[in-house]
């Protein structure tokens, strides 16, 4: 539960990210009313106004949503939109790092693809 | 709700203008870092806010009534700077009953805790206290005081690193305990950037930036690859910062890429990573951009 803060990654970046982990880990499920922006502050020693920036990044993208006077809650396919975005986004961000490295590297695609096959996973089947 | 505002505020100090032409507004309920080198004019300003010192020029409105000399002012206004004026005949727990007889809203019970918490004895006197614990005293009154515009200047003077943490977390729960306008100035951004909801940098006593905390990280970017390379990027850009090393070149530049075109930056093989909050004050505030390499590689 400790934030970076070596200062490359915005602070309510962070929290949403880490607010999206709790989702993943089940620690918050659908419809369950997540932390307040006082609370995020609180248990993370950062200004309320960051940590409100943290939840509505979520809530922009339907993560969250707001119920008027009660808060911020968990949008029931939460979990789903989290792990297309981490996919579509930062999975698809990690790999074009990769091709390129191996690029510079000098190491052809079909042998980038052998190396990431002879990573176990442990996946059922392999 | 604007607690303070400052049209071309002007204060000459010894035939300096320690604040030239000085504009801001500060809003309410907000915790404000104001950040500058020394000598840059942040306690100047704090001391015309908090109505101690006399404008040179300008107007200067704190909860909307010029504050020197002004008695709306300073009862709504806690000003803590390292050496406080505390009647010396007094011993530390006069002195927080002579506080609290002042300030509306004064919370004896958190005044204290904290005391306590922090191991002070109500026999001791100010002057007695080593510069840590002066800091460690004047935060516990700068709390406790809860005034509706709080201000710190350099609050963190010689207090350890223990005592600083706690300094903050305390100022953060009082906070959110009690949302009031909060002034800090310090020299350690690092520390104080988390808990800032704005900054304002200010150099040779005119304001250079006032933004949300959250904006300055997305303010400049750095640039690092061959010289070349970099070198034609950067080019009609806005360069807060450079240094080469031989083949290669990094530079901090004004965040103003499109999306497509930091795309093209690393395909190009160029490394791209955000610029700390403290390092871009310390850009922005330098005379010149090599920094101190400057002075060794002249003549």
């Amino acid at each position: 539960m400790v934030l970076n803060l070596d200062g490359t990654k915005p602070i309510y970046i962070q929290i949403s990210e880490w607010l999206e982990n709790e989702i993943l880990n089940g620690n918050f499920e659908s419809e369950q009313k997540i932390y307040s922006q006082y609370q995020l502050a609180d248990i993370f020693t950062i200004n309320p106004a960051t940590a409100a920036k943290g939840l509505n990044l979520l809530a922009d993208e339907q993560i969250l949503y707001k119920r008027r006077g009660l808060g911020m809650f968990v949008a029931p396919d939460a979990k789903d939109m989290i792990l297309a975005k981490r996919k579509n986004q930062t999975l698809k961000r990690l790999v074009e790092e990769l091709v390129l490295e191996a690029w510079r590297l000098k190491v052809s695609k079909q042998e980038l693809i052998e190396m990431i096959h002879s990573i176990n996973t442990g996946e059922a089947g392999e | 709700m604007t607690v303070i505002e400052c049209k071309e505020v002007t204060k000459i100090l010894g035939g300096t203008k320690a604040l030239d032409h000085f504009s801001c507004r500060i809003e309410g309920d907000k915790i404000t870092g104001l950040i500058g080198r020394n000598g840059a004019g942040k306690t100047t300003l704090l001391k015309l806010i908090a109505g101690y010192w006399r404008e040179t020029a300008g107007s200067i409105e704190v909860f909307s009534e010029r504050p020197f000399n002004n008695l709306l002012v300073s009862a709504n206004v806690i000003f803590i700077q390292n050496e406080m004026d505390f009647p010396t005949a007094l011993n530390l727990k006069e002195l927080l009953e002579v506080m609290a007889g002042f300030y509306q809203n004064w919370d004896r019970a958190l005044a204290e805790r904290l005391f306590e918490y922090f191991s002070f004895s109500p026999l001791q006197h100010y002057k007695g206290l080593s510069k840590g614990m002066k800091s460690t005293f004047n935060m516990i009154v700068g709390l406790s005081a809860r005034a509706p515009l709080t201000i710190f200047d350099e609050p963190t003077t010689g207090m350890d690193a223990a005592v600083r943490e706690d300094f903050y977390r305390a100022l953060l729960k009082e906070y959110l305990a009690h949302p009031r306008s909060i002034i800090l100035s310090s020299h350690h951004l690092d520390e104080i950037e988390d808990l800032l909801e704005d900054i304002l940098l200010i150099k040779q006593g005119q304001e250079l930036l006032h933004l949300p905390m959250s904006d300055v990280k997305e303010w400049a970017v750095a640039l690092e690859g061959k010289v070349s390379l970099v070198h034609e990027w950067i080019q009609n850009r806005e360069v807060l910062y450079t240094k080469s090393t031989g083949f290669h070149q990094s530079a901090a530049v004004r965040n103003d890429f499109t999306e497509a075109e930091l795309q093209q930056l690393r395909l190009e093989g160029v490394r791209i990573s955000p610029v700390k909050a403290s390092d871009l004050c310390i850009y922005l505030t330098r005379d010149s951009e090599g920094g101190i390499d400057d002075v060794f590689n002249k003549g």
